[in-house]
Formats: structure tokens, C-alpha cells, sequence
């Protein structure tokens, strides 16, 4: 929570960093998470920092 | 002579000569007329090199990790700001409470060398200030200096919500009346509210220009890992390579190892010689757990830890 | 070559027009402080700056470079040298910066000869400005140098008042001012002397700091007290090395991404961190803060003295100004004259 709110503060797009408790029983919720944070990412395109040439 | 050298000088003696304790961490007279350097006293005859003017900047309490293995007790004067970097070394276990004895000065704001440089010839030695509340006289080798506090200050001292000690076994002056004025985070605000184009833009060319001279963590009483992260080689986790992602990464991971344990005393900001402004990163991490977690700033009270590491049922869960 | 003028208000056109023959570095105001950077044109280039925070050391022994890199998938294995850099101009170099670019010549020109370091000292005319002010920090007549002299410098402007003295010393800067000789009037003579004035209070301000048998007095304080003494305020931060014109040391690392790609560089390392000098299997030779901060003295001011006959510091005040506790050269200086 914390973390997230820090990269936001620095710059990063809301919505490329997340985090999620998944328990280990719950693969439709994880299905889904991945499915949506996958969208979500795509729409906002390639990182464009911390990539080392 | 003012009344809290006295005070502090007599305080000092006392304890060395009674061996209470085995050194004394203060301020002595520095190199310019407005600068103080810390000193390190363990003889009574050395007390006199003990001062307190408005120029005593540094944060003394980081030395007590250095000084840990001393088998004696150590004094160090603190005030209101480092007085918190006391317990966060006590916390954090580098050195126990009891072997520590606290001289707590009560202050009113100290002034920036950088500022004073600025206006008036600092090359002198210093001889006597003079506070007539608004003004301040500085009396030098090199003639008489009036300048305006409010044009001198430093800006963390600006807000200030602790500037009479926190924590204190000799308090070596008078309380201060001055109000407490605990940060509204309106400058983290107006950060905040920018787009993140903006944000980008605003941290990249700070973080672009740090040299990692590491003088933000060596300052920081927070920062007393055993082995730092920055300094490891095999894995090397932060390249040693200066350069924007390299210096980006050391940035952010130097702020959120603070993060619920920065006690928000300004160090990092005031020792920076790139003028980055550090803290505005430490600030939004005390807003933000202040915020999430109803934390008071960390160091504030002897009992206590790092907020991200304990639980409470009424913590927020939106990662759930 | 005889001495020129250039008016006050065509110095911008002279930036511009070296802009663009070659890359131009000039100290700049960014965020509220002054640094040396390359910049397109005049616009924006600083004057009335006394020293900038990070010297232009930078742009001979970069903070960080790259030195070659790799590629193991390429069946030749073949090692890909960085390219050099274009032809540069530096301008606005203060007389001690040029002097601490004579000190580096001194260990990367010498017997081991630096390809990196020359690539670029090779390519780049340096336009020093003689200094009309100092700084409460600095000192350099201490180590004889003169706010109106730079020797190393390819071509030395002066402020003075409505015009700037050229003087042309080298080659290079002959070649440098045959391309802006429409901006460029002959100096009626009169310019020598003016220049004299113009520097007075730069030579007369600064501190009065004198090296004089320092040398001598540290060869025979190795062990010394007084760096206990002096090092217990030490942070073990790399300002004072970072912020000198004349520190050089380095260190290499190879980066690898678990690829079949990776790069060597290397990049400046400090005398005060912990991790210098620490030899494979961990001994380290300068454990603590009293080894480090003796080292750092006694490579300016006897090593180097003792190796190429001059000492390595410049008295540019950078040190004394940015560290956070005082740890002040000139009042070392002055503490090692005094003790037994």
C-alpha cells in the first residue's frame, strides 16, 4: 500500500504497480486479477523506466 | 556566554568527572563563523569546547551506532528534530537505552549555512550571537552581521512539531515557547495533485543528478544496517553505475527502508550537496502511514517499532 | 598570438557560433544550483558564478562510463570499445579547475596512458574564466594558482567591466578563435592591466591558507593522533571525493544480465567508503574511519606530492562548503602546521 502510493508519488502510472492477496484456493480470483491487471498494463504501454540498455 | 553553554558545559563536566559517562557528543566552534562541527569530549578539561548557538545544524544522534562499542555510557545533545533519532536507535537494538544519557536542548530553529553565506562574510570566527527575537546579531573576527531569522532559517525548521526534546535526562535549557507546528503535508499535497508526465518529469531530473555520495544514508539514524543494501557486491541489488535507473532504484529503496522509521529529522535533505530534495520523499512516506496506519512520527515515544512491522485488525486492506 | 577583445553583449553570439561547430559544456543554473552541462546554445549559460557545484572534471573522468561491452552469442566473441566523443568545447572553467585537469594529466597521461581520459582531453578546447570574485571557501593562491591565470587552459577570458580580455594560449585556442574572429577585436593594450584590477578581489578575499612545510611535517605523521581525533565527526560519506576536481579514483565493474550481452564501466569510487580497498576474501587494509580520512589527506597533500611533485588539491573550497560536518581541508591544513 505504502509502496504503491510512493511510486505513484514519483511518477509511475497508478494502476502499473498492484498488489493483491490471493490465497492459494481462490485460482478464479487469481485468474481474474491477472486478466484484468494484464489490460490495465497493456492500455498504458511499455515501461519506459529502469531498463537498462 | 550564553546560558545553555554554561548549563551544558557544567552538565558535561559533571558527568565525565563523576565517569557517568565515557564521552560527550555536542557542538563545537567550526572552521566559519556560522558553522558548528561535532565534537567528541571525554576529558572534564575539554568541556569548554562545548557550545550551543543557533547554527548547531547536525543531527548527533547517528553517532551513537558508530560509538556503539564503547564500554562506557555516552551523553549526546539532542535536539527537538534528532531528539526522535534517539529512540529510533534504541528500537532498532544498536544500542540499549540505559547506555545512553540525553542532554535535551530545547530549540527555536536553527539557521542554514548556505543562506547565511549568502548574506554576510561567514570567514571569521565566531564570537558572541546575539538574539533580539527577530533579528539575530552575529559577532565575528570580521566585524558585527544583523540578519533577519526568518530569511535564514531552515526551511525544516519552518514546521517544526517537537522543538522541545522528546526525550531528555538532562535537559540543559529553558523550554521554548515557540508553538508546535506538526507538518500539514501541504507541500506533499501540492506534489501529489500533479499528473504523473509531471511527477516523471520532477523526479527524474532530481534523482538524475545524484552522485551517490551516500551522505543521506550515513547521516540518517535510521540507517544502520549492518551490511547496506547499496554497499553489497555479490549480488550487486543497486548497481554501482551513476546513472538515472541505478540512481532511481537507490532513491526509492533508500525511502521505503524508511518508511514507518524515517523520524522525519531532515538530515538526508540538509546534507545532500546535489540540493535534492530528499525529504519530500520521506514526508509522503510519513503522510501515507500516518494516514493509513494513524502512526505519530516515528521516535516520538521510547516504545514503538517500525509501523510496517506489526499488525493491528484495523488495518486497512485494500490489497485484499 | 596577440591578446583580443570581445564585447560584453556578443558573447552569446560567440557561444552560438561554437555551439555549432562542436558540442558545447557550460555551467548552467539547474534547480537553484550551478553545474557544467552541454548545452545548444549561449542561452542560459551562467556568468556570475564563483564555482560550480560539481567541477568539469565530469567531462574528462566521467562519474560513470562505459568502457567496452559484449556479446557471447556473436561467434567472435568480439569486444565493442565505446566510441569516442565528439569534438567539445568547455567553457567557463575557473582557474583551479584547469589546474586540477593539469593534476589528472599527471596520472592519466604518464606512464600508463588512459585511452578514455585522452579520448576526451584530446578533443576538447577549454575556454577558462578568470574569477572577478571568490567564494568564502576558496583558497587556491595557497597552492600558487591565480584567479587570472590558467595555465592548461587553451584560451583565458577575462571580465572587465565591458568587455572580455581573450588571451589565446594555446594552438588549439588559436583554432577555436579563428572561427569567431568576426566576434574578436584586437585588444588595444590596455587589457593586461585591466585584467589586474578586474582580479584583485578574487586574490585578496579569499582565505589566507599557506602549505608551506605541511609536506614535510606529514611524512612523519602516519601515526599521528590527530586522524583519530578528526575522523570521529566523519560520516564515511563520498561528498568530499565526488565534489573534488582532482579526485580520481575509480572503480571497474562488469555488468551482466544473465545474457549473453554485458558491458564493462567503471565508475568513481571513494577513499571513505568502507568498501575501498577491501581485497577479495574481506580483509580490508583501512578499517575504520581514522585509516580513510588519513588517506584522503595524505594522498593530496604528501602522496602526490611525493609521485608527480604537486600536491592534489586546487583550493577550489568545494569540500569545505559541502560536507555535512566540517571536515575542513584548509583547517587541517592548518591543525597539522600546529601540533608536535
Amino acid at each position: 500500500m505504502v509502496l504503491k502510493r510512493l511510486l505513484e508519488y514519483v511518477g509511475y502510472e497508478p494502476g502499473r504497480f498492484k498488489a493483491r492477496w490471493i490465497s492459494g484456493s481462490e485460482g478464479q480470483k487469481w485468474a481474474d486479477t491477472t486478466k484484468e491487471m494484464t489490460e490495465a498494463i497493456k492500455a498504458l504501454g511499455p515501461n519506459k523506466r529502469f531498463k537498462k540498455d | 556566554m550564553n546560558k545553555v553553554t554554561e548549563n551544558l558545559r557544567q552538565t558535561a563536566a559533571k558527568l565525565l568527572k563523576d565517569q557517568e559517562v565515557e564521552m560527550v557528543i555536542g557542538y563545537g566552534l567550526g572552521s566559519e563563523a556560522v558553522r558548528t562541527q561535532p565534537v567528541f569530549i571525554t576529558s572534564p578539561d575539554d568541556v569548554d569546547k562545548l557550545v550551543w548557538n543557533p547554527f548547531c545544524v547536525n543531527g548527533l544522534t547517528k553517532y551513537l551506532s558508530d560509538l556503539k562499542t564503547l564500554s562506557g555510557k555516552i551523553a549526546v545533545c539532542v535536539k527537538g528534530c534528532d531528539s526522535r533519532g534517539v529512540f529510533r536507535i534504541t528500537q532498532d537494538n544498536i544500542i540499549p537505552r540505559d547506555k545512553v544519557v540525553v542532554l535535551g536542548i530545547p530549540c527555536a530553529g536553527q539557521m542554514s549555512y548556505t543562506k547565511l553565506a549568502s548574506k554576510m562574510d561567514v570567514t571569521g570566527q565566531l564570537k558572541e550571537v546575539d538574539d533580539k527575537g527577530e533579528t539575530l546579531v552575529i559577532k565575528t573576527s570580521n566585524g558585527d552581521f544583523t540578519v533577519k531569522k526568518s530569511e535564514v532559517i531552515l526551511d525544516k525548521c519552518l514546521k517544526c512539531e517537537s522543538h522541545n526534546p522528546v526525550v531528555a535526562d538532562h535537559m540543559v535549557g529553558d523550554k521554548v515557547s515557540v508553538t508546535d507546528t506538526p507538518d500539514d503535508y501541504d507541500e506533499i499535497k501540492k506534489y501529489e495533485a500533479m499528473s504523473p508526465e509531471e511527477k516523471a518529469k520532477f523526479w527524474l531530473s532530481q534523482f538524475d543528478r545524484c552522485i551517490r555520495c551516500y551522505a543521506c544514508r550515513n547521516s540518517c539514524p535510521g540507517c544502520t544496517c549492518r551490511e547496506c543494501i547499496f554497499d553489497a557486491i555479490k549480488p550487486d541489488w543497486v548497481g554501482k553505475e551513476m546513472n538515472l535507473d541505478e540512481n532511481e532504484l537507490f532513491h526509492l529503496t533508500r525511502a521505503f527502508h524508511l518508511a514507518g522509521r524515517c523520524v522525519d529529522c531532515g538530515e538526508c535533505d540538509r546534507v545532500c550537496p546535489m540540493d535534492i530534495p530528499i525529504r519530500l520523499l520521506n514526508k509522503k512516506l510519513l503522510k501515507d502511514c500516518k494516514e493509513l496506519f494513524g502512526m505519530e512520527t516515528p521516535g516520538s515515544a521510547e516504545e514503538g517499532g517500525s509501523v510496517l512491522g506489526q499488525y493491528r485488525l484495523e488495518d486497512p486492506e485494500e490489497f485484499m | 598570438m596577440a591578446n583580443k577583445s570581445l564585447k560584453k553583449d556578443q558573447l552569446k553570439n560567440l557561444l552560438n557560433k561554437v555551439a555549432q561547430n562542436s558540442q558545447l559544456i557550460a555551467p548552467i543554473q539547474s534547480d537553484g544550483i550551478t553545474l557544467f552541462r552541454p548545452v545548444k546554445s549561449g542561452e542560459g549559460v551562467v556568468l556570475e558564478y564563483q564555482n560550480s557545484v560539481m567541477p568539469p572534471k565530469d567531462y574528462f573522468f566521467p562519474m560513470s562510463e562505459k568502457m567496452f561491452s559484449y556479446d557471447t552469442s556473436d561467434p567472435s566473441w568480439a569486444i565493442k570499445l565505446e566510441e569516442g566523443v565528439p569534438s567539445r568545447v568547455l567553457f567557463g572553467a575557473r582557474p583551479c579547475d584547469v589546474k586540477s585537469i593539469l593534476l589528472l594529466d599527471k596520472v592519466f597521461d604518464a606512464e600508463f596512458r588512459d585511452d578514455l581520459y585522452l579520448d576526451k582531453r584530446n578533443k576538447t578546447t577549454i575556454i577558462a574564466l578568470s574569477c572577478n570574485e571568490c567564494r568564502h571557501t576558496c583558497f587556491c593562491g595557497a597552492f600558487g594558482i591565480s584567479p587570472g591565470e590558467a595555465e592548461g587552459a587553451d584560451i583565458l577570458m577575462t571580465d572587465l567591466g565591458d568587455r572580455y580580455l581573450v588571451e589565446v594560449l594555446t594552438e588549439k585556442g588559436e583554432k577555436l578563435a579563428a572561427t569567431c574572429s568576426d566576434l574578436l577585436t584586437d585588444d588595444d593594450g590596455s587589457g593586461a592591466g585591466a585584467k589586474e584590477k578586474a582580479v584583485a578581489p578574487a586574490k585578496e578575499k579569499q582565505l589566507n591558507i599557506s602549505i608551506e612545510g605541511v609536506k614535510a611535517k606529514l611524512d612523519n605523521m602516519f601515526d599521528h593522533p590527530i586522524w583519530a581525533t578528526e575522523s570521529l565527526r566523519c560520516m564515511g560519506c563520498g561528498t568530499c571525493t565526488f565534489v573534488c576536481p582532482t579526485c580520481h579514483c575509480f572503480d571497474i565493474v562488469d555488468f551482466n544480465n544473465q545474457s549473453s550481452v554485458g558491458y564493462r564501466y567503471r565508475c568513481a569510487d571513494s577513499c571513505q567508503f568502507g568498501n575501498f580497498t577491501r581485497a577479495a576474501g574481506g580483509h580490508q587494509p583501512r578499517p575504520s574511519k581514522t585509516e580513510r580520512i588519513r588517506q584522503r589527506f595524505m594522498h593530496k597533500l604528501r602522496y602526490f606530492v611525493d609521485r608527480y611533485g604537486d600536491t592534489a588539491c586546487v583550493g577550489c573550497g568545494r569540500c569545505l562548503e559541502k560536507c555535512p560536518v566540517n571536515l575542513d581541508i584548509a583547517q587541517i591544513i592548518n591543525k597539522v602546521k600546529e601540533v608536535g
